[in-house]
């Protein structure tokens, strides 16, 4: 039920404008951290990007990238 | 990594950019902020999955990646993934080149073959398929297909009739 609601609301997102669905990956020591000082020190970033957090970014594998893209992400960013 | 899913995703008719691998300390928010905003547009830009020029239609790209996940998982590419770093390491050359190029020659290949076997598979699945229709499913040569195909049937998964593939009754 909270799942149709989601999905709805990103549809008629979608219609008023088109808004990426971009999954994150983040690694701990860095990019994470920055995400998290950048949203301290109140700078003003897109809203589209869902972030997993990972321990390293060379935790990453082939197959996290392409799990993204089959659920539906329209992009995929990692930071390290 | 990164370069082995970029050419993976290429194969799949995906535009390899929608991928992005960046670098930001803890200590950089601003240029966090950057990258994150330039990424943002540029995937803007291009549109939904499936929906940029060089990419091919939405249902074959969801069908095409869910064979890729699997291929991702098997043994053979993962082994090329190994033997490749293996080989960068000893001949200590991490040039961008070197690494394209290793990966093109050894990795490419075998996720490729993996794709296809899956692929069929789930193409079969919807229906029974000549070669040519299969052939231009999978935007594959005929002589790509004949190798997986014939496993297949080894197995007794897919059988032949007049030319026809389809799954094998269980």
């Amino acid at each position: 039920m909270v799942q149709e609601n989601v999905v709805e609301k990103e549809k008629e997102m979608a219609q008023k404008g088109f808004e990426p669905r971009i999954l994150g990956f983040f690694c701990h020591w860095c990019c994470y951290a920055a995400a998290d000082s950048a949203g301290v020190s109140r700078y003003q970033y897109p809203p589209n990007v869902r972030v997993i957090r990972v321990m390293c970014t060379g935790r990453i594998d082939t197959r996290f990238i392409l799990e993204a893209f089959r659920c539906g992400a329209d992009g995929v960013f990692t930071g390290g | 990594m990164a370069e082995t899913c970029k050419q993976f995703l290429a194969d799949c008719g995906i535009n390899p950019d929608r991928l992005s691998l960046e670098w930001a300390s803890a200590a950089e928010a601003p240029r966090f902020v950057e990258l994150i905003t330039g990424y943002v547009n540029s995937i803007k830009e291009k549109g939904e999955l499936g929906s940029a020029d060089d990419e091919a239609g939405e249902a074959t790209i969801r069908r095409r990646l869910k064979a890729a996940v699997v291929a991702a998982q098997a043994r053979k590419p993962r082994t090329a993934l190994g033997n490749l770093s293996k080989r960068l390491h000893k001949e200590g050359d991490f040039s961008k080149d070197a690494i394209s190029e290793g990966v093109s020659s050894k990795i490419l290949p075998a996720l490729r073959a993996e794709r296809i076997k899956e692929e069929l598979l789930l193409v079969l699945k919807e229906g029974e398929k000549d070669l040519d229709e299969l052939s231009s499913a999978l935007s594959a040569a005929k002589e790509e297909l004949e190798k997986p195909l014939a496993q297949l049937q080894r197995k007794g998964v897919v059988e032949e009739k007049e030319g026809r593939f389809q799954l094998a009754e269980k």
